[in-house]
């Protein structure tokens, strides 16, 4: 597969913090990459230094294979975005505004129209922005971002203000993209649930630190199961398997804990504990989820 | 081109062709009535040198507000719609951005320079002069007043896209206006220094003293002061420019 984007040791510095700091970070073609992160980990930091709206203090980024550095008006034509909040001009319609785009852009009229039309603004295109409600803006900057149906699209936190019904259209809609367009999408949140709908790829940075990059399947392998055990005498029965070769830990649960529990070694345990008269009241298999993965590469259970 | 149509199709709902016509209307108004009373106190006022130098003199209150009215204007909706990063992600330099509006701006201003010449005109068919209307001071007025006023929008428009509170743009305007009306107080040297006030000092007619007492003379500055001004201009447009395009989004 072509990477689309790669960057290499990227790292921006305010002052004397990194905001992003030495970021590896590859999106190949056709992929919906969702960049995760809590709220000021450096995500929209990220994304403009990819845009060029800031400019990295070390390494370099590579976007179609060209250096962003040399090859930015040619990158910028094939790349559509939606950065932060949405940017509009308030006193222009919505169609109005999709003018402007549409002439430095330089895209035929009927982009205009199928671009409203995918986020259904094509009723309310000639209200002016300042009265239009926050859903409805962040709908026309991902019209703004669709109208030249380029090979990639930037899509910084898309869903903020939608309600539930629009987050489900948008979502839908990101995850149609690849295969009715081509495009590649590159979309950021700090919402797990949002990634894990949409995203094929995921790269989850914290403190400016890409600290996972892969497929979902490769993040949800992480999360390895464990064996819960409850009896009717923890302590004693922490003792016995311990004794016999085995890892247990007292939770505060009220339950004993097995890492990495065979079928085998389940029924070894079982096997061993009604043996020496302990009782055992339940067995329970225990996943780990997604957002407790995510929290612990994160650190950052507060801004969930 | 196509930047500075943008930009002129941006400046839809803002009503600065209603805002140009009050702020000339207000001023031409004063100045007939000024040139009447005048004229009835004193009836050698009646003629073009006296018109003109009064709405010179206007200007240095009008046009430093006029211009920072609309400079704000052109420049407030990039920071209000948070637009900027939307142009840069569409590839579009911000050099060429400023030169856009650098551009509508001047457009603007020089329209409104345009009427003005024009009502100077009815002012002094009104007003009765016997002498034909001097096409040629009017050009040189309306000429001096448009090459002072092009340095004043750089040196706006650097403020105004440089400090997104408004209210810094508009103070500079107000503080242009009050220095170009106690700029005749300064020294020359001093005064050199202040663009605002050109529009007095590249007036085809000014005040002389003959014999003690006030009149009209024609006004030779030579090169020097339009190579001034043009060059305050330059240097306002190039350090606003390099300063704006290099401000982080």
């Amino acid at each position: 597969m072509n990477a689309i984007i790669s960057t290499h040791s990227l790292s921006k510095r305010y002052g004397d913090v990194y905001r992003v700091n030495q970021v590896n970070l590859t999106v190949y073609e056709g992929e919906i990459y969702g960049f995760l992160g809590p709220n000021g980990a450096g995500k929209s930091t990220t994304l403009k230094m990819l845009l060029g709206l800031a400019q990295p203090t070390s390494g370099r980024i590579v976007v179609f294979g060209q250096d962003l550095r040399k090859h930015r008006r040619s990158i910028l034509a094939r790349t559509g975005s939606l950065i932060e909040s949405p940017s509009a001009y308030q006193h222009l319609t919505g169609l109005e505004n999709m003018r402007v785009m549409q002439r430095l852009r330089g895209v035929p009229e009927a982009n205009v129209m199928e671009a409203l039309r995918i986020v259904r603004l094509e009723n309310q295109k000639d209200k002016k922005v300042a009265q239009y409600s926050l859903g409805m803006k962040q709908r026309l900057g991902i019209a703004m971002a669709l109208m030249s149906f380029p090979p990639l699209l930037v899509l910084d936190e898309p869903t903020n203000g939608l309600d539930p019904a629009g987050i489900g259209e948008i979502r839908e809609l990101i995850r149609s993209l690849p295969q009715r367009y081509g495009m590649t999408v590159l979309l950021s949140s700090h919402l797990l649930s949002e990634i894990e709908q949409v995203a094929t790829s995921v790269g989850i940075i914290s403190d400016g630190q890409l600290v996972f990059q892969g497929s979902l399947d490769e993040l949800k392998g992480r999360s390895r199961s464990h064996i819960a055990l409850r009896t009717q005498d923890n302590e004693a029965a922490a003792r016995l398997l311990g004794a016999n070769g085995m890892t247990p830990q007292v939770g505060g649960d009220g339950y004993l804990t097995l890492r990495d529990g065979d079928d085998a070694q389940v029924a070894r345990c079982n096997r061993t504990l009604v043996a020496a008269g302990i009782d055992v009241l339940r067995i329970e298999e225990r996943r780990r989820s997604l957002e407790s993965i995510f929290l612990e590469l994160t650190g950052k259970e507060s801004s969930l | 081109m196509n930047a500075l149509w943008l930009e002129l199709y941006k400046l839809r709902r803002k009503r600065l062709a209603l805002m140009i016509a009050l702020f000339l209307a207000v001023e031409l108004a004063w100045a007939y009535m000024s040139l009447s009373m005048s004229i009835a106190r004193n009836p050698d006022n009646a003629g073009w040198p006296a018109a003109l130098l009064l709405v010179a003199s206007m200007n240095r209150l009008f046009l430093p507000i006029l211009s920072a009215v609309i400079v704000s204007r052109i420049c407030d909706m990039e920071h209000k719609g948070q637009t900027w990063k939307l142009l840069m992600a569409a590839s579009v330099r911000r050099s060429r951005i400023y030169a856009a509006k650098y551009a509508a701006a001047c457009l603007l201003l020089a329209s409104a320079v345009a009427l003005q010449t024009a009502g100077i005109a009815a002012i002094g068919l009104a007003s009765g002069f016997r002498e034909a209307v001097p096409l040629m001071l009017l050009i040189r007025l309306a000429a001096g007043t448009l090459l002072t006023t092009a340095a004043v929008v750089a040196l706006q428009q650097w403020v105004s896209l440089a400090v997104k509170n408004q209210a810094f743009s508009l103070a500079l305007g107000m503080l242009g206006s009050f220095v170009g009306l106690t700029a005749m107080l300064f020294p020359a040297p001093v005064r050199l220094w202040f663009i605002w006030s050109y529009y007095m000092d590249l007036s085809p007619v000014t005040y002389g003293y003959a014999s003690g007492a006030l009149s009209y003379a024609h006004n030779e500055f030579g090169f020097q002061l339009p190579l001034l001004a043009l060059a305050m201009g330059a240097a306002a447009y190039i350090a606003g420019c390099v300063h704006v395009s290099r401000q982080e989004i």
